[in-house]
C-alpha cells in the first residue's frame, strides 16, 4: 500500500517536472530589425500589435536601433506570425539578427 | 467610520472617471480635401470615428483599408468614418494618396491643435470613438485592432 502512494506521488512529481521543463523550453526570445520606424510617435503600434498576438510575452521596441525584441511561447507562436504581424502594422521586419531559447 | 470615507472618496471620484470616460465631443469645424465646410454636427446621431492620420505613418496607411472596409460594411447601421490629417502634410499628397486608395470617407485637414482636443499625445493613428448622443466613448492609440472594433465600436451600432 505505502509503495504504491510513494509510486503515485514520484510519479506526479515527474509529470510536474517535465511540464515545468516544457514550459520553460517553450519560451524564446527573438530579436527582429524593423524597417521605417523612424517615427516615435507611430512605432508603438508595432508592440501594440505584437502584445495582442497570442503567444507572446513581452515586447521591447527600439527606435535607435530599429528593431524589436520579442520574448515568445514557441508553442502558440511561430516567428514567421510575429513578422506578418510586425508586416500588418506598415513597417517592414527584414531579417532575423539572433534567436535563442 | 472607515467605510464612510471609501464611500465619500469613491463618490468624488466617480464622477470625475465617468467624465474623463464619456465627456461630450469638443464642436469641430474644419475643412475637407475640397475646401468645403465639415462639422462634426453634421453626423449627429451617428457613431462616429474620428481617425487621426498622416501619409507619413505606417501605421496609418496600414490600417486605412480596413476603416474602408468598416465603412462599406457598417454605414446603414449608423457608422460615420471621418479621417483628420495630422501636420505636417502637403494637401497634394493627402489628395494623391486618399484617390489611390479609394478612401470612401471624409478626409479634414487638422492641426496639431485639432488633435490635442482629444488626445494630449503625438501618438498616431489614434482613434476616437464619440457614441450617437454625442460623447467621446473611446480614445484608442496605435493602429486599430479588430478586436477593438468588436469590443469598443461595433457594440455601439446596436
Amino acid at each position: 500500500m505505502r509503495k504504491s502512494r510513494v509510486a503515485t506521488l514520484l510519479g506526479i512529481v515527474l509529470m510536474l517536472a517535465l511540464g515545468a521543463s516544457s514550459v520553460l523550453a517553450a519560451s524564446k526570445s527573438v530579436t527582429i530589425r524593423v524597417e521605417g520606424m523612424k517615427c516615435n510617435h507611430c512605432s508603438s503600434s508595432v508592440a501594440k500589435a505584437l502584445k495582442a498576438t497570442a503567444g507572446v510575452e513581452k515586447v521591447e521596441i527600439s527606435h535607435e536601433k530599429g528593431e524589436a525584441v520579442i520574448q515568445y511561447d514557441d508553442q502558440k507562436v511561430t516567428e514567421a506570425k510575429l513578422r506578418e504581424v510586425i508586416n500588418g502594422t506598415g513597417f517592414k521586419a527584414v531579417e532575423e539578427k539572433s534567436a535563442t531559447n | 467610520m472607515r467605510r464612510a470615507i471609501i464611500f465619500a472618496v469613491l463618490m468624488a471620484v466617480t464622477p470625475i472617471i465617468a467624465v474623463g470616460q464619456t465627456s461630450h465631443a469638443p464642436a469641430l469645424a474644419l475643412k475637407d480635401l475640397r475646401g468645403r465646410a465639415l462639422r462634426l454636427s453634421d453626423y449627429k446621431g451617428k457613431v462616429v470615428v474620428l481617425n487621426f492620420w498622416a501619409t507619413w505613418c505606417p501605421p496609418c496607411r496600414a490600417e486605412m483599408p480596413d476603416l474602408i472596409k468598416m465603412q462599406r460594411e457598417y454605414r446603414s447601421r449608423g457608422l460615420q468614418v471621418v479621417g483628420i490629417t495630422y501636420p505636417p502634410e502637403e494637401i497634394a499628397e493627402v489628395r494623391r494618396f486618399v484617390r489611390k486608395l479609394g478612401v470612401n470617407y471624409p478626409i479634414a485637414l487638422g492641426t496639431r491643435e485639432t488633435k490635442s482636443l482629444f488626445d494630449d499625445t503625438e501618438t498616431l493613428p489614434l482613434t476616437v470613438v464619440i457614441d450617437r448622443e454625442g460623447k467621446v466613448r473611446e480614445r484608442i492609440e496605435g493602429i486599430l485592432l479588430p478586436q477593438e472594433f468588436e469590443q469598443k465600436i461595433r457594440p455601439l451600432l446596436k
